[in-house]
């Protein structure tokens, strides 16, 4: 167990080092930073005076030493864009990220749970297969052309009358296919303070408003996916001795689905959505860019257009913390249940 | 925890850092979002839009532009031009810094020097030799040579209280040094004259100021009592912000959303003429071709610069046919925009090159309006002469650098002169390039014309303003008829408000809301 | 883990008829003349494969060639929308292209990558996954880690981080000359672990039959056992998993064009065209964005669909996760 704590930190350890070597390598390649921080006009010599007084025009091996000596102390350097320590912009970023995160973790929880026990219950269902249908269209689209689509229909409005307007069924047919829009589409709008950087979008209606349509694109990638997984564990398990075991003793049906089934159900599920925390940080950056949400990937994606190599830096060190640190963890809750995987980390 | 508290050991008095308190409701409250937020509170850190926004409210010039480039006088009352060379300035009297000191001419002469200090500002205050202090009131500014431009000049000085930033931190470090990119005293810590104070600040999230209780301007008809900065860099976020009526106030309002504004019942929408210059330089020592003047003339025959700016600027441009805008000293009024197609297929093959020929071009993506696309259309433009281009965007951070290794045959710049004056644009983008002077820093086009350099470095000394007006209009005839750049357009600016603020009298091209004067209707 | 070969498809039947004759007979064929959706999937993919080959001369215009744009054309809507120009059957874009040209030939762009990278992970994944499960040891341990490592990561964010990587080493301006191939290479780069894995765990499945035993003892080479015995054995999965695999790498694709990292607007793939028809959304111009996203759509979905078809039928034991 410890050893195998261990083997992670190493790990851990190891990823951030490549990663930080890799930005250091490049930093010359992204730009140049002093570009963005005097007027135009500058002449050539200032600029290279400020150059020099930042430490560009060190050796590479100098300038990394320096960056890893101060990385040991959380001291990741200063934003040169914000003026201010990378670790204090990200800080001011993750609350935006981490609130998307969670509301689209609830809306995907919520739904997919009922939705795919559902049809494992009843996979004959005309409802099953709808949305069996419809989840393999969902895996299909990407994730910015969900907002895209979401936001010309409920930011924008669609207006359509094919049906005669002049007639009341028309009129009510048209209204029927037409959106309203009107919701709001682009940032977070006003968040109200808790404490430090964290802005919240929850205590409010509108500031929940603001939420739904982010969260919505980001839940409509994962939510095909768990529907499909808890579906085929469930169908697993109702097939299982076990289960027929309860329903010969007489257990209710109900019971047996949402205690006995669920249950067992959810442990892969847990376990498969852990390691899909990854991909969900990369889809992040996608609907953050299309509803310019304030977070982290937002700010990612503005870093390596402004060249900001600390902050280019950082982001992928702590993004590279949280993959690794999930992972342990998923690994650890599926060493822990399932007493067969061993833990040295040797491939199954 | 993370928010810095400011000014608190210089005022002694407890502020209040955290949001304005309900019990403030009866105040006007103006809530705006820029693009960004200022950088630093150091104004002398960085020449930049944002950093001159904050000076003028937080600060008070010596004089300032009217809309129709005039000057008005701010803390300096009253001026003269003793001889050539000296002009001596009267300031005003009774007028206090947010520090409580007074305001006198040892503040002005400690501006200036630190200015001259600074890596952004040196340059344009370099003409100045000396500065002399008459007595509290009075200041004698000593340049070089005879400048005509000193006055445009003095729109930049922005007196600092010399006491307040004298000494040294608890660190040990100068307070008056000036540090890009980290924390010194002046980036952090700032008094001035201006109608507002700085209040709270959070790098990135907001800046938050209060009306300044001892202002002088006690005949300014403002009437906003707190403002609320915040940053939004995403443009359609920034319209969107607005148009629920999170923020009062936003700028820039970018083409694609003016109609979005405009429809909106409760928001006004502010559009003028703006005197930021986007053109394309064609470089001479790259390619042969535009050594021949003809070459050069049919290329500026071949765009349309009215389509650039009617369909993809969504008429938010105006389209230019020399550099300087409509109000400038050099503008000529005779030159206007020559597309005509027929005529760029006579000049090619008139100069031997009917069959047109390759090029390489490039331009940023994320620097100006459309910036991208601008030079996609151009492209295509070139196209119909059969010239075939190799297209290049890229962002800002690595442009500027390909800019300067003139990397490319064709390259997009924009250009706003610092100094709202015509012979700024001359001598970065025109004149002969010369590494030791800095002259035609950005001319990456190579063009070269002595006469026309001759008659710039006349105009810079001549103090008659209608010979000199005369010399400019002159210089952008000769750059015309050498067809020396393809001119695009002048980019506009877009201001937007809720209905009850009156923003249209406190805008002007510069681009520097004058918000102390701002009033909010009831 | 058990690789169950399909039951007629593969194994050579003793009469040895041709080969016709036992694609006529198999179980492949039989389930595709029932399955309805799987046939429209298949003819709907056959026609875009085809518009998109055929684009320089289905297309109404050629959008490289500068000379034919026309910059007051910009934006207008598609035929069924007032103010259409019946010249630009579905519109044009904000700078005047043909819309439906530029959507072929991007579909071409978009299909080139996504084909050129499944090749690429296909070869990098099939040999580590052979290297891996028939070598087994130190090299199997690097190998699977490193997949671990890479997948815990997810495919899109190793995609663009190395894709943001690529763009900052060799500077916008050559990235975006040899962007079709580095997307190749990134994409590839991004997604071998998931073949590697598929057919290193084949592999060790089909190690301990019996035949390659057989084949050790009579002395062959360790490559010729890997790659004439081993391999061929491996092939449905590898078969099934490309399908779903060349959806993934448009769809990698388009998401790295929509930021920026992938093609430039001058040669545009679905993706870009996507993301420069987003800027004119709110200003009423939905066609330059949801025209292509449309198309993107219905690309990726059919061979979706088909990609489970596929695994309904030969139904291998894939590698969860």
């Amino acid at each position: 167990m410890i050893a195998f704590l261990i083997k992670r930190l190493f790990h851990a350890l190891l990823v951030m080092f490549v990663i930080s070597l890799i930005a250091f390598a490049i930093q010359d390649n992204l730009g140049d930073p002093v570009q963005q921080m005097v007027g135009q006009s500058v002449p050539e010599s200032e600029r290279a005076a400020l150059r020099e007084e930042l430490g560009l025009n060190d050796p590479f091996l100098v300038q990394y030493l320096r960056f890893a000596v101060n990385a040991t102390q959380f001291d990741f350097g200063y934003s040169y864009v914000f003026h201010e320590p990378t670790t204090q912009v990200i800080l001011r970023h993750l609350p935006a990220t981490l609130e998307l995160v969670f509301a689209s973790t609830l809306l995907i929880i919520l739904l997919s749970v009922p939705i795919g026990v559902y049809s494992a219950i009843k996979p004959r269902a005309w409802l099953s297969r709808f949305f069996m249908g419809v989840s393999i269209v969902g895996i299909s689209i990407p994730v910015f052309l969900t907002a895209i689509v979401l936001i010309q229909l409920f930011a924008i409005g669609i207006s359509w009358s094919p049906f005669p307007a002049d007639t009341s069924w028309g009129g009510w047919l048209n209204g029927l296919i037409s959106t309203e829009g009107g919701l709001p589409a682009y940032g977070r709008g006003n968040p109200e303070h808790v404490f430090g950087t964290w802005y919240t979008n929850f205590t409010s209606l509108k500031g929940l408003t603001y939420l739904i349509l982010p969260a919505i694109s980001l839940a409509s990638i994962m939510l095909p996916l768990f529907i499909r997984l808890i579906r085929a564990e469930m169908l697993e398990v109702l097939q299982s001795e076990y289960v027929k075991f309860a329903r010969a003793k007489g257990i209710s049906m109900r019971r047996i689905y949402f205690v006995h089934a669920l249950k067992n159900t959810m442990l892969p599920v847990i376990t498969v959505g852990g390691v899909q925390i990854g991909t969900l940080v990369a889809y992040t950056i996608l609907t953050e860019t299309v509803f310019q949400w304030p977070g982290m990937g937002l700010m990612f994606l503005d870093a390596i257009n402004r060249s900001d190599i600390p902050l280019i830096v950082t982001y992928l060190m702590i993004v590279g913390v949280i993959f690794v640190v999930t992972n342990t963890v998923v690994d650890l809750i599926y060493g822990l249940v399932n007493p067969t995987v061993k833990l040295t980390g040797k491939p199954a | 925890m993370f928010k810095k508290t400011l000014l608190a050991s210089a005022f002694g008095a407890a502020m209040l850092t955290a949001a304005l308190p309900q019990a403030a409701l009866a105040d006007n409250t103006l809530r705006m979002a820029y693009d960004a937020d200022p950088v630093s509170l150091d104004i002398h850190e960085q020449l930049s839009g944002g950093i001159l926004q904050l000076s003028h409210m937080v600060f008070d010039p010596l004089v300032r532009w009217t809309k129709d480039y005039q000057f008005e006088p701010r803390l300096a009352t009253e001026w003269e031009q003793v001889d050539d060379t000296t002009l001596r300035i009267k300031l005003r009297e009774g007028v206090k810094f947010h520090s409580g000191n007074d305001f006198t001419a040892k503040d002005v002469a400690w501006t200036i020097e630190r200015l001259q200090r600074s890596g952004d500002f040196k340059a344009i205050f370099e003409t100045i030799d000396s500065v002399n202090v008459v007595d509290d009131h009075t200041v004698e500014i000593v340049t070089k040579q005879p400048d005509p431009l000193l006055l445009n000049i003095a729109t930049y000085i922005f007196p600092m209280d010399s006491e307040f930033y004298s000494g040294e931190t608890d660190s040990g470090k100068a307070k008056d040094e000036i540090v890009k990119n980290g924390n010194s005293y002046a980036s952090t810590h700032v008094s001035g004259t201006g109608p507002f104070k700085v209040t709270g600040r959070q790098q990135g999230v907001k800046v938050e100021f209060e009306r300044f209780a001892d202002y002088w301007d006690t005949e300014s008809p403002g009437n906003v009592d707190h403002i609320v900065l915040t940053p939004i860099n995403e443009n359609a976020t920034r319209v969107s912000a607005l148009l629920s009526g999170d923020v009062d106030f936003i700028a820039p309002v970018p083409p694609n959303d003016l109609e979005r504004v405009e429809a909106d019942p409760d928001a006004k929408l502010v559009t003028m003429s703006g005197t930021r210059i986007i053109l394309l330089h064609m470089n001479q020592e790259r390619v042969e071709a535009f050594k021949d003047a003809r070459v050069r003339q049919a290329f500026t025959y071949a765009i349309n610069q009215e389509g650039i700016a009617s369909r993809l600027m969504k008429g938010f441009a105006t389209p230019a046919a020399q550099l300087s805008p409509e109000g400038y000293a050099g503008h000529n009024p005779d030159l206007t925009p020559r597309y005509d197609l027929e005529k760029a297929k006579e000049l090619m093959a008139e100069a031997g090159y009917e069959d047109g020929f390759s090029i390489t071009m490039m331009a940023p993506n994320n620097r100006y309006v459309n910036d991208a696309k601008i030079a996609q259309a151009v492209a295509a433009m070139l196209a119909k002469i059969n010239v075939r281009v190799d297209l290049k965007t890229l962002p800002k951070a690595q442009y500027w650098g390909e800019y300067d290794n003139r990397a490319a045959d064709m390259m997009l710049i924009g250009w706003h002169a610092d100094t709202e004056d015509s012979a700024n644009f001359f001598q970065y983008l025109t004149e002969c390039p010369n590494a030791e002077t800095g002259a035609g820093q950005y001319n990456a086009g190579n063009y070269c014309n002595p006469e026309l350099d001759k008659l710039l470095e006349q105009a810079n000394l001549e103090l008659d303003k209608d010979k000199r007006a005369d010399m400019l209009q002159q210089i952008e005839q000769g750059l015309y008829d050498d067809a020396a750049f393809v001119p695009l357009h002048w980019q506009d600016l877009a201001w937007a408000s809720a209905n009850n603020a009156d923003i249209e009298p406190i805008l002007n091209v510069m681009n520097f809301p004058y918000l102390g004067d701002l009033v909010i209707e009831e | 883990m058990t690789t169950s070969t399909t039951p007629s498809s593969t194994t050579p039947s003793p009469s040895t008829p041709s080969r016709w004759e036992r694609f006529r007979d198999s179980f492949l064929l039989y389930s595709f003349k029932r399955d309805l959706v799987a046939q429209l999937s298949l003819i709907i993919f056959i026609l875009m494969v085809g518009a998109a080959v055929l684009a320089p001369w289905l297309a109404p215009t050629n959008p490289y060639d500068l000379a034919s744009i026309d910059l007051l054309a910009s934006e207008l809507p598609p035929f069924w929308i007032e103010g259409a120009d019946p010249l630009y059957v579905m519109g044009t874009d904000a700078q005047g292209r043909d819309l439906l040209s530029t959507i072929l030939y991007g579909m071409r762009v978009s299909l080139v990558i996504g084909f050129g990278a499944v090749l690429l992970q296909a070869t990098i994944g099939v040999c580590f996954g052979l290297l891996a499960g028939y070598l087994g040891g130190r090299i199997d341990a690097f190998l699977m880690r490193l997949a671990d490592i890479q997948l815990s990561f997810s495919t899109l964010m190793v995609a663009i981080v190395v894709g943001a990587l690529f763009k900052s080493i060799f500077g916008g301006a050559t990235y975006s000359d040899y962007a079709m191939w580095l997307l190749v290479l990134i994409i590839g780069l991004a997604e071998w672990p998931q073949y590697a894995r598929t057919v290193r765990a084949s592999v060790l499945a089909e190690r301990a039959k019996e035949y390659v035993d057989a084949a050790r003892v009579m002395g062959l080479r360790r490559r010729r056992i890997m790659f004439r015995h081993i391999l061929p054995n491996t092939l449905s999965p590898i078969f099934v998993i490309s399908t779903v695999q060349v959806a993934n790498a448009i769809i990698s694709e388009a998401a790295l064009s929509f930021l920026g990292l992938g093609m430039p607007e001058t040669q545009p793939s679905l993706g870009s065209l996507i993301k420069s028809g987003f800027d004119y959304l709110q200003s009423g111009s939905w066609w330059i964005t949801l025209i292509p996203g449309l198309v993107l759509v219905v690309l990726v979905l059919v061979i979706n669909l088909l990609g489970d078809w596929l695994r309904d039928v030969l139904n291998p034991r894939l590698y969860k996760g």
